[in-house]
């Protein structure tokens, strides 16, 4: 199958797409077909020219670390966990995260991520457990920060956002995830939280939930939202 | 004001960070990427601790036995006491920072059963203990980054330390970013890099772990130990792009192995070792199942007599693992395991405190060599990982630092010549493929069973690798660090190899046909060091590394 990759060679180069005739076996994903074409003496391109090998992070390998997340076939995903036999049409094309800055090939900075959530003091500090008289919404509260702290910080829900742009005003989906997070976790934080979550993601999220058809983790967005809002109805 | 470098970003780093930063250390921690990225997030099973609502007959004692029980007497115990009777207060620690522990109606963790322990004493998170352990950290991490006492910096890497005369000064970091490499000095350092995983290509942990730092040190004169000692994890899945891990508890759940012989199942582990044969320790149904690989056949666990509604509550990420990467129905047909490398005993010697044989350079995490002997009890990794921080960091807080700077400006300028003139070359010989190769050597010649003859065979491969690798040019299809970090590699995989035939015995992970019985000659730990190119190998009779 023919396999196309925008490919660039560090931040000041531009981008350009490169073509690979892969053989693909069955049960192979994304991460599968970069090693495939990486792991020859010579990196062949369909035309028969010799090539570097393309630059892609990896580190679990099993989707439970978001370093390989990048765009296959037009849809923000990891490539470690996409099956090729998922993947409609001819040819499998696959390019960087386009929302975050390329430093090689599919490899991308997601540093934004890192400094946004320090930015708006994204700490939990100390945990202060609260006791619900009803045991079963306890047990769905922890149910819920347990989903939550289980972001990667992958970049899939910003890439995919419609609000999301560069990360200068809007922060997206990981950080309100992490707003309901600590604002649940220490509740004595939870006005300043909930105040730069409205700020941050609150105004401006347009609701089209595209965050959490794609995060691998499949974290209830809408959820953290919807606690979140509630805290806040409460506290005004 | 005191300034630490810690060199990794997983658990055994983050912990160390923060606990330093508690006391005003300054911290920089250097990794080239976040902490969500690091192979403790792969660590599912738990964390051992006996709390005070602990199990009937189970106690500290208890834990610290069975821990150096497990790692077949070699641990040191004074070591081993101090990890277990600091578990409650770390466990105490971890929900403090908000870590979302799987919890009874009261809110106290709950625990499960894990091999070679005599009692339930595995607090978890879910099937992602390690990932919720790291996600508490760095919003820990963070809290004191916004007061301008931890500062993380991306895109850097770890290329060498500043050493003087048994000292250690700081450390020589490339930045991606700028293609450069700085000076960064500092009071003490903390290496947290991991264990060696790539000196077996793709194991069940993160391709980040490399052993570069390990094999550095070593060739900058830092001791290592007990590099024989690999924990191979007996039920590994293949798939396309690595094997993957098949959690213990498929057998704790009464999985069977068997394979196949004239078409009729052979259920060999349960004929050889009675009806709990399938839950020998993790060395021995290693080697078992190596036995039937070799003589040419397949080995399978068979869950499903559990039914399609018992695996989904019980083992529900192993039956969506295997159908989401092999299209396996686990509760229609069985599992296709094999053995494959999981853990590494050995590594960075360390004294109680964590220093190495440098001073002022400390190690932590899977990449120091202390508590777990010749094999590791499940659930003491994650325990050593947040231990050994809190050691590190203590020492540091509570040691005096002398004023005297050493000036590296000369070294920092010198490596960035040898960088550049790496990078004017081009080479046709791929430094992937050399790694690739080194993969191979190791898997081929230090597997599950070892002899003399394997063993030497690796050193010449090793020896010849080593040997091309000084004239090997630029691979400019790949990282930089990926460029000058092979000589290295290189080195830690000789060296591994050098103490596994120095070891004429069998002893936990280590299985040497040749030598298939333990002897008390070889009771002690290993220590290698590598005096000006010599690599000299003893045992640790005095204990000077508490082994």
């Amino acid at each position: 199958m023919k396999v196309k990759i925008l490919r660039q060679d560090n931040q000041n180069t531009a981008p350009y797409w490169e073509s690979f005739d892969v053989d693909l076996a069955k049960d192979m994903t994304i991460a599968g077909v970069l090693d495939n074409i990486n792991y020859n003496d010579d990196v062949i391109d369909d035309k028969g020219n010799k090539t570097s090998r393309i630059g892609w992070e990896c580190s679990c390998l099993q989707g439970m670390c978001g370093a390989c997340a990048m765009v296959i076939n037009g849809v923000p995903a990891l490539a470690c966990e996409t099956m090729v036999r998922d993947l409609k049409g001819k040819e499998i094309t696959i390019r960087p995260l386009q929302k975050f800055p390329v430093i090689h090939d599919l490899i991308v900075d997601r540093t934004i991520i890192h400094e946004n959530l320090k930015k708006m003091n994204m700490y939990i500090g100390e945990y202060k457990s609260v006791q619900d008289k009803k045991l079963k919404k306890q047990e769905k509260e922890h149910e819920h920060q347990y989903e939550a702290a289980k972001c990667l910080k992958c970049g899939l829900c910003l890439e995919v956002c419609p609000n999301y742009v560069d990360g200068k005003s809007f922060f997206g989906a990981l950080f309100a995830n992490d707003c309901y997070l600590v604002s649940s976790r220490n509740q004595t934080r939870s006005n300043e939280i909930i105040q730069s979550y409205e700020e941050h993601f609150g105004k401006t999220c347009s609701k089209a939930f595209s965050c959490m058809e794609v995060c691998p983790m499949h974290i209830p967005t809408l959820a953290s939202m919807a606690k979140i809002n509630r805290q806040g109805f409460h506290r005004s | 004001m005191k300034e630490a470098l810690v060199i990794g970003g997983g658990i055994s780093g983050l912990c160390c960070a923060v606990k330093l930063a508690e006391a005003g250390v300054r911290v920089k921690i250097i990794a080239p990427y976040p902490s969500e990225r690091s192979q403790s997030v792969m660590a599912a099973g738990g964390i051992n601790g006996v709390l005070c609502r602990h199990d009937q007959g189970d106690s500290v004692d208890c834990h610290i036995e069975d821990t150096i029980k497990g790692g077949s007497y070699i641990a040191g115990r004074e070591a081993v006491s101090g990890l277990c009777r600091h578990a409650e207060e770390i466990i105490e620690y971890l929900k403090k920072i908000g870590t979302v522990f799987t919890v009874d109606s009261e809110g106290a963790p709950l625990k499960r059963a894990f091999g070679g322990q005599s009692y339930k004493r595995t607090c978890f998170c879910g099937a992602s203990s390690g990932k919720q352990i790291v996600s508490a950290l760095v919003m820990e991490v963070r809290r004191f980054e916004v007061l301008g006492l931890i500062e993380r910096q991306l895109w850097t890497f770890f290329h060498s330390a500043l050493i003087r005369d048994g000292k250690c000064y700081g450390a020589l970091i490339y930045n991606e970013k700028v293609g450069k490499i700085e000076a960064k000095y500092a009071d003490a350092v903390v290496m947290a890099t991991g264990g060696q995983n790539a000196l077996f290509g793709k194991t069940t942990g993160s391709t980040q772990c490399d052993g570069y730092a390990a094999g550095q040190l070593f060739l900058q004169g830092v001791k290592l130990k007990n590099l024989e000692f690999i924990q191979y994890h007996p039920t590994t899945l293949e798939t396309g792009q690595k094997r993957m891990l098949i959690s213990e508890a498929v057998r704790g759940e009464g999985g069977r192995l068997f394979y196949i012989e004239n078409s009729k199942r052979i259920y060999f582990m349960e004929e050889k070792y009675g009806p709990k044969g399938n839950l020998m320790t993790r060395d021995l149904v290693s080697r078992e199942i190596d036995k039937v690989s070799r003589a040419g056949k397949e080995v399978f666990l068979d869950i499903s007599f559990l039914g399609e509604k018992e695996i989904r509550r019980r083992i529900f990420e192993v039956s969506d693992l295997c159908m989401k990467y092999r299209g396996i129905d686990i509760s229609k047909e069985p599992i296709p395991v094999a053995p494959s490398v999981h853990f590494f005993m050995g590594g960075l010697a360390v004294h109680l405190n964590h220093e190495t044989n440098i001073r002022n350079l400390f190690a932590v995490g899977e990449c120091a060599s202390i508590y777990h002997g010749a094999n590791r009890l499940g659930g003491n990794s994650l325990l050593a990982a947040m231990y050994s921080g809190m050691v590190a960091a203590k020492e540091i807080i509570s040691r005096d630092f002398d004023e005297k700077k050493v000036d590296f400006s000369s070294e920092e300028a010198k490596e960035n010549m040898v960088l550049q003139r790496m990078r004017d070359t081009k080479s046709q010989f791929p430094v992937m493929y050399i790694r690739d190769m080194l993969a191979d050597t190791m898997s081929q010649n230090l597997g599950i069973v070892r002899n003399e003859e394997s063993l030497k065979k690796g050193l010449t491969d090793l020896d010849y690798y080593l040997s091309i690798c000084d004239r090997l040019s630029f691979d400019s299809s790949v990282s930089m660090y990926t460029n000058y970090s092979l000589k290295a590699i290189l080195t830690l995989a000789k060296a591994t190899l050098l103490c596994a035939l120095h070891r004429n015995e069998s002893r936990g992970a280590h299985f040497r046909s040749d030598y298939p019985d333990s002897n008390e000659a070889f009771a002690y730990a290993t220590i290698i060091a590598n005096d000006e190119g010599q690599f000299n190998i003893g045992m640790d009779k005095e204990h000077i590394y508490e082994s």
